[in-house]
């Protein structure tokens, strides 16, 4: 990136792109003693082309290189992209296909936030043993991923049509398990953090974002419902089972970290219901509808909107009646939030020191952004 | 916020009705979708009517296509807004040998980032923009507009 003007009386710090908290990208801040004046983001360091790779797949084979898109999360990036293509091809999965699918997600969901909210904790610099609590708790989730669907990350379970592999033997009872297990350690998190005085002091009225802006910027997922605002794609366009699932928007009002913190504990209370009833009442079936792997879709375009754990991922694909796609666009949820992490600075008061405490509150996937 | 949903048939009446000099057609091209192309002398005036009147504040984000047969590339903005339980897909086509549109971000703040990766990868300007720098691909890149139907990349078949 070509450096922008800096202001004469700030001095501009370098943040990456090699730095201790995840990912790869570089900010710039101005900053004036502690404070910091503007944020730049430099984004770009992880772009693999995935857009352009897509072209030149069948939709059938464009399912493993959009799982690339965010590691910790692929199960609802590959929804997102599966959904599209079953619009193009006129495909419809089996009811007991959507619940696996819905059970899929959430199992991600939960691993994606345990993964934010350990990057939290170590962010403020007390916790970092609920760092490696909650990387320990994903283990548990990696398992199950790896027995259902035989990897633990980028599994490509979905298909247009249905999903791979069918719930093994036993399957519904190891998920129980792990929902009362998890219930339990949420406990332990809650008391170790969000009750903590010195997480509290780190994260409470720490860069608030006013809903007013929270729109205007484009903000996504768990940063918008921080701002109280109830938008999430599973109640807006259901997909998957989520129509038949009992769960709620989670939202918070306080609209700064500890808010953003608290919508994804709380969500992954939500997605441990989920688990919870899909293991119960998973209606019985088949699991995919057959179709042809280079089928070609008519001409037309398509789009879905899912919720990933970081908010919105729409993905647009134009067809032309061969088996490629001619377009396909996707629209990160990552990118969004990043453009209300750089504005941030001009809205509310941040110092150097919170930095890494607001950008993981933000939650970013620099892969997701980068494409 | 209204817990009253704008409902997609009134709103396409509606826009219909006052706003049909604004734009060259309206129209529902899938379930939740609504497709408006504008008229390449009022972009902004059409978008201002859409974030003003009908409260579509939310940038989902936006992305071109490129159509090399008709001499054309598309840009399509997306957005949503808090009421409405569909999206609107905002389209403006521009002339591919001499590709310049007006900047979106003077009314969707947050459409900076898409404008300037539509920029590098298709080589659309967009005149108004506060800074057009590349936002993935290197600043040394010169290898073209890599999603350009045209563009062949090393290894690309």
């Amino acid at each position: 990136m070509t450096e922008p003007r800096i202001e004469p009386e700030l001095m501009r710090i370098s943040w990456g792109p090699q730095h201790p908290m995840s990912g790869q990208t570089r900010i710039l801040l101005d900053t004036d003693g502690e404070k910091v004046h503007k944020i730049i983001a430099d984004l770009g360091f992880t772009h693999r082309g995935i857009e352009k790779i897509l072209e030149n797949r069948s939709l059938i084979g464009g399912i493993v290189p959009i799982d690339r898109m965010a590691m910790v999360d692929t199960a609802n990036i590959s929804i997102g992209y599966v959904t599209a293509a079953e619009k193009a091809l006129g495909l419809e999965a089996p009811p007991r296909a959507q619940w696996i699918r819905s059970l899929v997600c959430e199992m991600s969901r939960i691993n994606s936030h345990l993964y934010a909210f350990g990057l939290q904790a170590e962010a403020t610099g007390y916790f970092p043993a609920v760092f490696l609590w909650t990387t320990v708790d994903r283990e548990i989730l990696l398992d199950l991923f790896e027995e259902l669907t035989g990897a633990r990350w980028s599994f490509n379970h979905f298909l247009p049509g249905g999903v791979h592999k069918d719930i093994p033997d036993g399957f519904n009872a190891k998920i129980l398990e792990a929902v009362k297990y998890l219930r339990d350690r949420f406990k332990d998190y809650w008391n170790a953090m969000i009750e903590n005085p010195m997480f509290e002091m780190r994260c409470n009225d720490v860069a608030i974002l006013e809903p007013k802006d929270a729109l205007r910027l484009g903000a996504t997922g768990p940063v918008l419902r921080g701002s109280g605002i109830p938008i999430d794609m599973r109640k807006e366009e259901p997909y998957a089972a989520y129509a038949d699932l009992d769960w709620e928007i989670i939202t918070e009002d306080a609209c700064d970290v500890m808010a953003r913190t608290k919508v994804r504990f709380h969500e992954i209370g939500q997605s441990l219901n989920m688990m919870e009833q899909i293991a119960k009442e998973i209606p019985e079936g088949e699991i995919k509808v057959r179709f042809t792997p280079f089928a070609r879709a008519p001409e037309g375009e398509h789009i879905s909107r899912v919720e990933n754990g970081r908010g919105e991922l729409s993905i647009h694909i134009w067809t032309n009646g061969t088996p490629n796609p001619y377009r396909v666009k996707i629209l990160p949820p990552s990118l969004r939030n990043m453009y209300v992490f750089e504005r941030l600075a001009e809205l509310t008061n941040i110092t150097v020191a919170d930095i890494p405490v607001v950008i993981n509150s933000i939650d970013p996937w620099y892969l997701d952004a980068d494409r | 916020m209204a817990s009253e949903k704008i409902n997609l048939p009134d709103f396409i009446a509606s826009f219909s009705e006052a706003y049909s000099d604004l734009v060259e057609s309206v129209e529902i091209f899938e379930e939740k979708r609504v497709s408006i192309k504008a008229k390449n002398d009022k972009i902004i005036d059409a978008a201002e009517v859409l974030r003003d009147k009908y409260g579509f504040v939310i940038p989902i984000g936006g992305g071109a296509i490129d159509y090399p047969k008709e001499n054309r590339m598309a840009m399509n903005y997306y957005l949503n807004s808090p009421d409405s339980d569909f999206i609107i897909i905002y389209r403006v086509n521009v002339d591919r040998t001499k590709p310049i549109l007006p900047s979106m971000t003077h009314v969707w703040e947050a459409m900076s980032f898409h404008e300037r990766e539509t920029r590098e990868m298709f080589g659309i300007e967009f005149k108004g923009h506060p800074n057009l720098a590349p936002l993935l691909l290197p600043p040394d890149w010169k290898g073209g507009y890599p999603l350009r139907k045209d563009f062949k990349g090393e290894g690309v078949q």
